[in-house]
């Protein structure tokens, strides 16, 4: 097998292989390996790899016909490598972005400063769905709102790494990077051995140190919950999984109650029991439905009140999404100059905002050279690749801008990085993107490398796994 | 710590296991017992339907009671929830809500053994691979059960499951007392040709032959074979046995006192029984009577565990 003649057919940057088709620094022992292995030797490998997907029950759930089906979890063998000394500055980038974004959210509850001093605009805070009046006033623990949040990373043709959109909500997929490692382990066991690889274990490790330092003062030993919408949800398998990793309990709506005293307690077969700590996985609007949504039978009636006297904490604290939103992200260079005093990092892809009439107008001017978002649209839907739609798809979507310009963003069309992927019998280059996980408390952490995930499908560029993406574990190798 | 509603899963996944299994071992060994008979002796497959207590549903559903469609019924009928293929499906919908607290192997064989069944559903059914399907069927289930003995901490989750193990035992244990065993005891007026061939069959569909030999001197008795089956608590599938289980469960969990009166009340029921059943008509009405008592225990274990009481 060939690895050079990968290089003829695109023009992205190579993850593994430079522009001659030579292995980068980092991916010398990989790509030796994958000559030394040969196509059906990998092929095995990945046959293997499926296997134990099945056997160890590691899934995803997609909605088909309104039920919700079990599918095995979508596995590349051929892992994604990263030069450690790319990856330290990449942390730092992003422990930088996160500062920002949560001294934002902690001043939007609060004095909006930023507002005042004219930086961020203030008919954008007015008009965002993701704001929780609910929220003002509150203070968290350590000022921190986003504690788990997971960044899209994606990589232009030169090279250069760029931050996608920032997931503050309930970013999910961590539990992938740790069960993909320990599927590439039995894989590529030889290439463990001969080089320094970053293990990804102490993920869990840190989440359940930065969780249980959010407990209310006072308490030593806190109890704490995973608060999960249920088995139905596409991402249970990763909720159970990190309950389990944690020692957490994990929970739906129905086994939670709050006491007169505002306290939350856990139903249990000796009775009730004190929560202290949620790490919730039910997005806001039906977290309670005495505040948010009243038809929500996924939250728990009270919730917000024992989180506004300091009974509980809640990760991430409602109303950490109001950062979380395409239109938003446009201005989180502004927030680290603003709040830091620093220079961005990591950059951000460069971003249209239609609420400006000249940005709106170059959108529409030159859409199928862009991609344009919704604001508040996860998981790739609602999104519009301009040079991939038909003329009536994008008369219909420049429509759609028009009636509601505040709620798009567009960016050009960057050229996604690739990796070679075993597709039907053969190594082929598809794009990829990167999801680190970066936990905020009292300080913060960066998972080593994080979740490649990768479109499956020649061309495409949509990674999403519940629209057909696969994945790839990360290695961030010291070369 | 427990949740009610993760104990719950924990009590019904341990059952449909347990039924899964015991189902199973009563297909196999009447499959093998009806070899051994000659034609006419007994050759009918309704027995099956009594034993696993879906007579009336298979009736509205089939037309013809013959080997074929009783199999098919009983072990890969999904419709049917006490089939083997459906057993093993509700184990695992309930057992994915307890993966936190079960240890990460027992998930990873009840997964294994659900890909199994439902891939090789058809192999179940056939005869010449039913063998070796029910066989596989029951030896994931004791890997199961031996990765919950050999790796769980002794905790209330562990004597949750265990509690439902064997109160879906003891259901199985009584059914083939009540059914088998006393239609036998009722034909036995003239001790008949072929009986120790269908006393070895009772015992073998509960995996008893091998211990009540070693427990017992001469030839098989069909009074000795009940005594044992109900009284030998030594034994972990006797009614006895299990009921001595189910107590020890119960005294580790909360709220004994609201469960424990219910295990009296099926040890008073046992130890009223005569020492000899010899009358299948009374074993019957007797067995009828420790269901109801079962039933009654697992009102008590919901109201006690689930209700998740404010």
């Amino acid at each position: 097998m060939s690895m050079a003649e990968l290089r003829t057919s695109t023009d992205a940057w190579d993850e593994l292989l430079d522009h001659e088709g030579n292995p980068r620094a980092a991916s010398v022992e990989l790509v030796q390996q994958l000559h030394t292995l040969g196509l059906s030797e990998l092929q095995q490998r990945q046959d293997l790899a499926e296997l134990d997907i099945v056997g160890m029950g590691i899934t995803f759930t997609v909605y088909s016909d309104g039920r919700g089906i079990d599918r095995a979890w979508p596995f590349d063998v051929i892992p994604r490598v990263i030069a450690a000394s790319e990856w330290r500055e990449v942390e730092r980038g992003l422990v930088q972005r996160l500062r920002a974004v949560n001294m934002f959210i902690d001043d939007v509850y609060h004095e909006q400063r930023i507002i005042h001093d004219g930086v961020f605009p203030a008919d954008l805070l007015a008009h965002s769905v993701n704001f929780r009046a609910e929220c003002v006033g509150v203070t968290p623990k350590f000022g921190v709102w986003a504690h788990i949040s997971g960044s899209d990373l994606v990589r232009d043709a030169d090279g250069t790494m760029y931050v996608l959109e920032d997931n503050l909500r309930v970013p999910s997929g961590v539990s992938y990077v740790l069960e993909n490692r320990a599927i590439s382990k039995r894989a590529f066991a030889d290439v463990f051995q001969k080089q320094s690889i970053l293990p990804v274990d102490a993920y869990t490790d840190e989440l359940n140190r930065m969780l249980s330092s959010l407990a209310p003062d006072g308490v030593d030993e806190p109890t704490i919950a995973v608060l999960t919408p249920g088995i139905y949800n596409s991402a249970y398998f990763e909720h159970s999984f990190l309950a389990q990793r944690i020692g957490a309990a994990l929970v739906e709506g129905v086994d939670l109650v709050v006491g007169d005293d505002e306290c939350v307690y856990m139903r249990t077969i000796d009775g009730l029991e004190r929560v202290h700590v949620i790490y919730r996985r039910v997005d806001d609007l039906f977290i309670d439905p005495e505040v948010f949504r009243e038809d929500s039978t996924l939250g728990v009636p009270g919730l917000m009140r024992a989180w506004r006297a300091g009974n509980v904490a809640i990760a991430n604290a409602p109303g950490a999404g109001v950062a979380d939103d395409k239109v938003v992200y446009a201005w989180v260079p502004d927030m680290i100059r603003y709040y830091l005093g620093e220079e961005p990092l990591l950059p951000n892809v460069p971003t249209y905002r239609c609420v400006y009439p000249d940005e709106l107008q170059y959108v529409i001017d030159h859409i199928e050279e862009l991609v344009v978002k919704p604001a508040n649209e996860s998981g790739g839907y609602g999104l519009l690749i301009g040079n991939r739609a038909t003329r009536s798809e994008l008369d219909a979507a420049i429509a759609q801008i028009e009636a509601d310009p505040r709620n798009w963003v567009a960016q050009p069309i960057l050229a996604l990085s690739t990796a070679p992927t075993l597709c039907d019998g053969a190594i082929e280059p598809r794009h990829v993107d990167l999801r680190p996980f970066i936990l905020s408390g009292a300080t913060s952490y960066v998972s080593a490398g994080g979740l490649t995930r990768v479109a499956l499908r020649r061309g495409s560029l949509v990674v999403n796994s519940s629209q057909g993406g696969g994945s790839k574990d990360t290695w961030i190798v010291e070369a | 710590m427990l949740l009610s509603r993760v104990a719950e899963n924990l009590y019904w996944g341990a059952r449909y296991l347990e039924r899964a299994e015991d189902t199973a071992r009563l297909v196999r060994s009447f499959t093998e017992l009806i070899l051994d008979l000659p034609r006419g002796v007994a050759s009918s497959w309704e027995p099956l339907l009594a034993v696993a207590g879906s007579r009336e549903q298979f009736d509205a559903g089939h037309l013809r009671a013959g080997e074929n469609e009783i199999v098919r019924f009983l072990v890969a009928d999904l419709a049917n929830r006490g089939s083997v293929v459906a057993s093993v499906a509700q184990a695992r919908e309930n057992l994915r809500t307890t993966r936190e607290v079960l240890p990460r192997e027992a998930w990873q064989a009840v997964n294994d053994l659900f890909l199994f069944t439902s891939r090789d559903t058809e192999s179940g059914v056939d005869r010449r691979s039913r063998a070796r399907f029910l066989g596989r069927v029951m030896s994931e289930c004791q890997r199961l059960d031996g990765v919950v003995a050999g790796m769980m901490r002794r905790d209330e989750a562990y004597e949750l499951w265990r509690l439902g193990q064997v109160m879906e035992r003891a259901d199985m244990t009584t059914r083939v007392l009540g059914v088998r065993a006393a239609s036998l005891l009722a034909a036995t007026g003239d001790r008949h040709e072929f009986d120790e061939v269908q006393w070895m069959g009772v015992l073998r569909s509960l995996t008893a032959l091998q211990m009540y030999q070693r427990s017992h001197r001469g030839p098989i008795d069909g009074a000795s074979v009940v005594s044992f089956l109900l009284y030998d608590a030594t034994f972990p599938r006797s009614v006895a046995g299990c009921v001595q289980q189910m107590r020890a469960s119960l005294q580790r969990l909360p709220h004994a006192d609201a469960t424990l009166p219910a295990v009296d009340e099926l040890d008073g029921l046992l130890s009223g029984l005569p020492a000899q059943a010899t009358d299948g008509r009374a074993l019957d009405l007797a067995m009828d009577q420790v269901q109801l008592a079962l039933d009654a225990l697992h009102g008590c274990v919901h109201d006690a565990f689930m209700r998740g009481v404010l």
